[in-house]
């Protein structure tokens, strides 16, 4: 039998069966739902932990009172170490103005004092800058007159590292969790659409079909199941996500140094064809245990 | 008792396709070549089958049809008539003996062949075994869309059907609307929709009214006519006398000649038929005959059988 016919024999089945498939594939939607926003916030949790181990970034705080023309020479000595790339000064006014630029939240910071922040030079490292040498220079920098601490994000970076570890730990059961979800909805959906198309089966048989033939249908009907149902689960996730990152962007944006982002379309394609060879195995599986053809 | 005859011999390599599916290289219906039209279509030898150790269901069962005849097969109830037919279209297994469909011995078929063998029959039943919230075309096209037949063929082959069992113009109707006679209609259709080589009927005027169960018997002989050929089992004695088909008796597991095809009973018939001393089944015929008295029923009409 050709997929084609087996679609169309599995398109019959699923409309006379429509009650029951859209209970199931609406169990099945929710759990994609939750198999999709664990693998988003595993993105961009990835993305913020990839951007920080790759910024080799620094930030120097200057000491209250350091005269801008003090902090220009700090800069400039900086500036000329083997293994810096840039330095930028930034005044205390300065840090304040990009600090309510990038937080987005315009008039609530207006009461902000104007030496809310202090003056700093911020420093990006040459790719390639391991993090001892990194800490080398942060402890020489440290001990310079006019320097009131040195932040290398070191421990933000190991802690954000272990956040993403089990970030991917939390991934992954959910995605265990979404197979058995499948595994046991599409299973038992299958088994119930066999024993409503007994009749229909035997008279199959009797006319010279296949236990392919007859199974076709069944594992299209599985197949589509997981794939309709995350397929759907990542459009409510995407209507959701857009809905929510105009907020929510900015300050995340400020926060993180990096702007939120949906799945990559490889990213969902897998999911939505990772549902859909779920549904056919689990029909698989229901087949072999409640289809004796 | 029907003795057996010389083995047929099943085709041989050359006749067969290497690597092919049994029964691929069969043509069905009145396209069978002269070759084949001279060969027995089905051929029962020393079948015996059980359900329960000590008392056989069949036990050395024989019986040959030839390709285009008209067969009645009737008995008490129990005696085997389904499971005769459950054997042919190998819904049961065999425990001993053979049974050649076209030379082939389907007795010893695998699983994955069965399918095969079944696109070569039709089957009907008493119970109809239709889908009832199909339509009618749709019941009707199951056999082609196995086949994988293209929609313009099916459609044409359905019509036909349709109108070879007068349901001509319902094709679009829910199958479980219509009457019993009707529905029994439809898997007729679908029986004789691919032009299969044999009709395998069972008791399928069972749930019809003596009209009804006359029309769908007419049917039949207007589809064995076409020269396909039909094995109906009933115990309507009221059919088995308005037709003068050939009737073979099952009974006590084994498979008598009751009346050759028509024309009244004649030993030496048979006996040149099956080339060997066949013996006429009369007592048991008598017996069953007896049975059916003290059960109340219609006699089978034995007058022709000799005593």
């Amino acid at each position: 039998m050709d997929l084609y016919t087996a679609f169309l024999r599995a398109r019959r089945g699923m409309r006379e069966d429509a009650k029951l498939y859209v209970v199931a594939s609406s169990s099945l939607v929710v759990a994609f739902l939750c198999l999709a926003a664990a693998v988003l916030a595993m993105t961009n949790l990835s993305a913020v932990s990839e951007r920080w181990s790759r910024s080799g970034r620094m930030t120097i705080y200057l000491r209250d009172g350091v005269s801008e023309a003090d902090a220009q020479r700090l800069r400039e000595t900086l500036a000329a170490l083997p293994e810096v790339e840039s330095a930028v000064s930034l005044s205390s006014a300065e840090a304040r103005a990009q600090f309510t630029r990038d937080a987005d939240l315009g008039g609530e910071l207006a009461g902000l004092a104007a030496d809310a922040f202090p003056a700093s030079v911020e420093l990006t490292l040459r790719l390639g800058t391991s993090g001892e040498r990194a800490e080398e220079i942060a402890a020489r920098i440290g001990r310079v007159s006019g320097v009131e601490g040195v932040e290398t994000y070191r421990a933000f970076f190991a802690r954000l590292t272990s956040l993403v570890a089990a970030g991917q730990t939390a991934a992954l059961c959910a995605a265990l969790l979404v197979l058995v979800c499948v595994l046991a909805v599409v299973g038992n959906t299958i088994r119930l659409a066999v024993a409503g198309r007994r009749d229909e089966i035997e008279v199959l048989k009797l006319c010279g079909a296949t236990d392919g033939y007859v199974r076709g249908p069944f594992l299209v009907e599985g197949g589509l199941q997981g794939f309709v149902a995350a397929l759907l689960a990542l459009a409510l996730l995407g209507a959701a996500f857009f809905a929510l990152r105009g907020p929510l962007d900015g300050t995340v944006a400020a926060l993180t140094g990096v702007r939120v982002a949906f799945l990559a379309p490889g990213v969902a394609l897998a999911i939505a064809f990772g549902g859909g060879v779920a549904g056919v195995l689990a029909s698989a599986v229901s087949l072999r245990r409640y289809l004796a053809v | 008792m029907i003795t057996r005859g010389p083995r047929p011999q099943p085709p041989t390599a050359a006749q067969e396709p290497t690597g092919a599916r049994p029964f691929s290289f069969f043509r069905a219906g009145n396209r069978v070549d002269a070759a084949g039209r001279e060969k027995p279509i089905l051929v029962l030898e020393d079948v015996y089958k059980y359900f329960d150790r000590d008392r056989p269901v069949l036990r050395g069962a024989n019986l040959t049809i030839d390709r285009g005849e008209f067969v009645f097969v009737t008995g008490p109830s129990g005696a085997g008539k389904s499971t005769v037919l459950q054997l042919i279209y190998r819904k049961l297994t065999v425990d001993d003996g053979r049974i050649l469909f076209c030379g082939r011995d389907i007795a010893r078929l695998t699983g994955d062949s069965i399918p095969f063998l079944r696109r070569n029959l039709g089957i009907v039943f008493q119970d109809f075994k239709v889908v009832p919230h199909w339509t009618v075309a749709e019941n009707v096209a199951v056999p082609l869309e196995i086949l994988s037949m293209p929609q313009k063929v099916v459609r044409a082959r359905i019509a036909e059907a349709l109108e070879r069992v007068g349901l001509a113009g319902r094709g679009g109707h829910r199958t479980g609307t219509l009457s019993g006679g009707e529905q029994q209609r439809v898997a007729v259709a679908r029986a004789i929709v691919t032009e299969p080589a044999l009709v395998l009927a069972d008791e399928p005027t069972g749930n019809l009214d003596p009209q009804l169960a006359l029309d769908i018997l007419t049917l039949f002989e207007e589809i064995n006519a076409s020269g396909i050929t039909v094995v109906f089992a009933t115990h309507d004695h009221s059919l088995l006398e308005a037709r003068p088909h050939r009737l073979v008796v099952i009974d006590e597991g084994r498979v008598f000649e009751a009346r050759s095809g028509g024309e009244v009973w004649a030993g030496s018939h048979a006996a040149a038929r099956t080339g060997t001393n066949a013996t006429p089944s009369s007592q048991a015929v008598h017996g069953l005959a007896a049975r059916e008295a003290l059960d109340g029923a219609d006699l089978v009409s034995l007058q022709h059988v000799p005593g």
